[in-house]
């Protein structure tokens, strides 16, 4: 898809620059097969790191090659263990900073906590301190891969280039689903119609968008009705307030907009972590007369017991891409299929690290993915 | 410590409105600009270890009225205030909240997150706490290493639809996009309604795009619901694409009505019943030359929070209820 020079003819590593080490910060060696296959693309020898747990269950990291002067990447795929994960990262990055790396790069292909980025009534929002924290401990530059939200990017004072997988998963479409022109795009929910709309928009299809799941966003208790506080007594500026009773939010039941009558549905999101709703979509959409259900997304979480319930559910292909290691669901569920992206991130290591464009990159994404 | 409240040049009936409603004098300040167009304001009272409240909207001459508040703000930080607080209905530069953006001739990713920039500075001129409202991407709050207060009118929107709308129980709630599609949808569940959603799709390369709908809307009100309506080219389609689907009347709800360029012109050609906006934005002078304009007054929110905030109480209320 991208047109990369073979490892043999062209990538060559411009090594007047001071050149590039490519590291990998995962202490567990399952994590490790993403990056290896990037330093296979590149052509490049991975750098000889020692990343390990010591037994008070501290993370310790030995860089055991010079690292002053040169550009660093850092490739960290998130394992199941996602705060030793960061962990590792975050000590990494200081650790090469300390030893007057030139640049350092974060590849993170998932960023975590990604969900948690936005404020719900006096929560945190993860995000912004994990970006803060990498950024505080010497990252330089971040390479990922379809942030949950593309504002994410705001929330670094670094350049964070985001990547887009869907290149590769409308390839997968076009190539591995036989009927695909008689598809329809399928949004679970309201919050990812817009990426459906720009995969739709791209294979020319149609879309339809799922609503009524069990939404906790407004559940919360609401707290506040009484101005002043009854406890406390503190002095209002203004007349208190009477506070009409609150009318609970009902729970809409399950309605689908859109036609999949006869159609092949084609559920896509940006992360499949927890299976329930996405089984709860297809169900619906076996019932509205689709004959097919494929699920496509970037990230493939697939926790606690997501591949067994796939298995036993109605969606017939779960497909993601290898952002995340998956290897131990796939065996356990083999309807679960991995699109290989790390030539993207090997291209886009390589053009960094030369100083190019990375615009070629994005080309053929819609505004909306 | 006292509140204080200052308007900035920008929309000054809505800072009395809520002076009104809180029942306070709107601060002294001068705000005007020397003979080679810099700002300069005078703060004309002391708020030596007040708590200071800002008002000031993102409309008009943008730049000029964010320059007005950033140099309000540091007047009052430099003159030892306690506290200060910027309140901005309508977030300047919301808009340009991620890298990527649709250029002239072609989809680029190096546009600045101007956003970020907007929110830096405000942190930088000394603001302490921030009030707006129904920003255009709620991870703007995660710009700031300061409290952002994001209020909603979404429960002001929904009382008008109650109270103004009297066929709102066979409505349909219409997104004119598939982003907004979630903004949509909260507003239908709570009037229990259904929702429907447009979204551009191109058939072939190198041809226009075409509006599909998305939902039915036949023999039904239809409401087009966004966060705001700069030159309206998107929803006065979509007005037309609801009638021709059968939609019996076009309504358009948004929080932010920037109406620029041939936005009012668009609209008085296009078949809505009413254009709805709140004044987060000045509106008179629009809806002298667009009878269709209405506004919904949001003052009692700002100003409700602004009370709260002062006085050390929960604003989550506000989230989801109109104050009486």
């Amino acid at each position: 898809m991208f047109c990369v020079p073979s490892t043999e003819t062209g990538a060559i590593m411009n090594i007047t620059k001071g050149g590039l080490v490519l590291f990998s910060a995962n202490s567990n060696s399952s994590c490790m097969e993403l990056s290896k296959r990037i330093a296979e693309r590149l052509g490049v020898e991975m750098g000889k790191v020692q990343v390990y747990q010591e037994p008070n269950r501290e993370t310790r990291v030995q860089i055991q090659e010079s690292v002053r002067g040169k550009d660093v990447f850092i490739i960290q795929t998130v394992s199941k263990d996602v705060n030793t994960t960061i962990m590792e990262l975050l000590i990494m990055v200081y650790a090469c900073k300390t030893s007057c790396a030139k640049s350092i790069i974060g590849v993170i292909p998932y960023f975590p906590y990604s969900k948690q980025c936005k404020m719900r009534k006096r929560g945190s929002i993860v995000s912004k301190l994990l970006a803060s924290m990498m950024c505080k401990a010497g990252l330089t530059h971040l390479i990922t891969m379809d942030l949950h939200q593309k504002e994410i990017q705001g929330f670094f004072n670094i350049p964070v280039d985001n990547l887009r997988a869907s290149p590769f998963l409308l390839q997968y479409i076009q190539e591995e689903i036989p009927d695909y022109r008689n598809a329809v795009i399928v949004a679970k929910s309201p919050a990812s119609a817009k990426r459906a709309q720009s995969f739709a928009e791209r294979l020319r299809l149609g879309i339809a968008v799922i609503h009524g799941e069990a939404q906790d966003a407004e559940s919360d208790m609401v707290d506040g009705r009484h101005s002043p506080p009854t406890a406390k007594n503190v002095a209002a500026i203004h007349r208190s307030l009477e506070i009409p009773m609150l009318i609970p939010k009902e729970k809409p039941p399950i309605t689908v907009v859109g036609d999949v009558g006869g159609r092949i549905a084609i559920i896509v999101d940006d992360i499949i972590d927890d299976v329930d709703s996405f089984l709860a979509a297809a169900e619906t959409l076996k019932e509205r007369g689709a004959y097919k259900i494929f699920v496509m997304a970037t990230h493939g979480l697939l926790s606690s017991d997501a591949p067994r319930l796939i298995e036993e559910s109605a969606i017939d292909e779960v497909v993601v891409t290898n952002t995340i290691p998956h290897e131990i669901q796939k065996l356990q569920c083999p309807k679960i299929k991995t699109v290989d992206i790390s030539m993207i991130l090997s291209e886009a290591i390589r053009r960094i690290h030369n100083g190019e464009s990375m615009s070629y990159l994005f080309r053929n994404i819609g505004l909306d993915d | 410590p006292n509140i204080v409240l200052f308007s900035g040049s920008s929309h000054h009936d809505l800072s009395q409105r809520v002076a009104d409603r809180l029942g306070l004098e709107l601060g002294k300040v001068v705000t005007k600009k020397f003979s080679n167009q810099e700002t300069s304001v005078e703060i004309g009272e002391s708020v030596r270890g007040e708590d200071v409240y800002i008002i000031q909207s993102g409309c008009g001459e943008i730049n000029d009225n964010l320059m007005e508040l950033l140099i309000m703000i540091n007047a009052c930080k430099i003159a030892s205030s306690s506290r200060v607080t910027a309140v901005i209905p309508c977030f300047p530069y919301a808009r340009q909240d991620k890298k990527d953006k649709k250029g002239a001739v072609e989809r680029w990713s190096r546009a600045p997150i101007s956003a970020k920039l907007v929110a830096n500075m405000l942190s930088v001129a000394g603001a302490d706490h921030i009030i707006t409202m129904d920003l255009h991407a709620s991870q703007i709050q995660g710009f700031f290493d300061i409290p952002v207060d994001n209020l909603y009118a979404e429960p002001a929107v929904l009382q008008w639809i109650k109270e103004n709308i009297l066929e709102w129980k066979n409505c349909i709630i219409v997104s004119p996009d598939a982003g907004g599609a979630k903004r949509v949808t909260s507003i239908a569940d709570r009037l229990n309604v259904e929702f429907a959603l447009i979204h551009k799709e191109r058939k072939k390369a190198n041809e226009v795009d075409r509006m599909v709908l998305v939902g039915d809307v036949k023999d039904r009100v239809a409401i087009l619901v966004d966060d705001m309506a700069d030159t309206c080219g998107t929803i006065c389609h979509a007005a037309d694409k609801l009638v021709s689907a059968g939609a019996t009347k076009v309504y358009a709800i948004l929080t932010h009505g920037i109406f620029s360029g041939p936005a009012i012109s668009r609209i008085n050609n296009a078949a809505f019943e009413a254009v709805v906006v709140t004044n987060t934005i000045p509106q008179e002078e629009k809806m002298k030359h667009c009878p269709k304009i209405q506004f919904i007054d949001i003052s009692m929110i700002l100003a409700e929070a602004i009370r709260r905030t002062h006085n050390g109480e929960s604003v989550s209320y506000l989230f989801s209820h109109v104050p009486l």
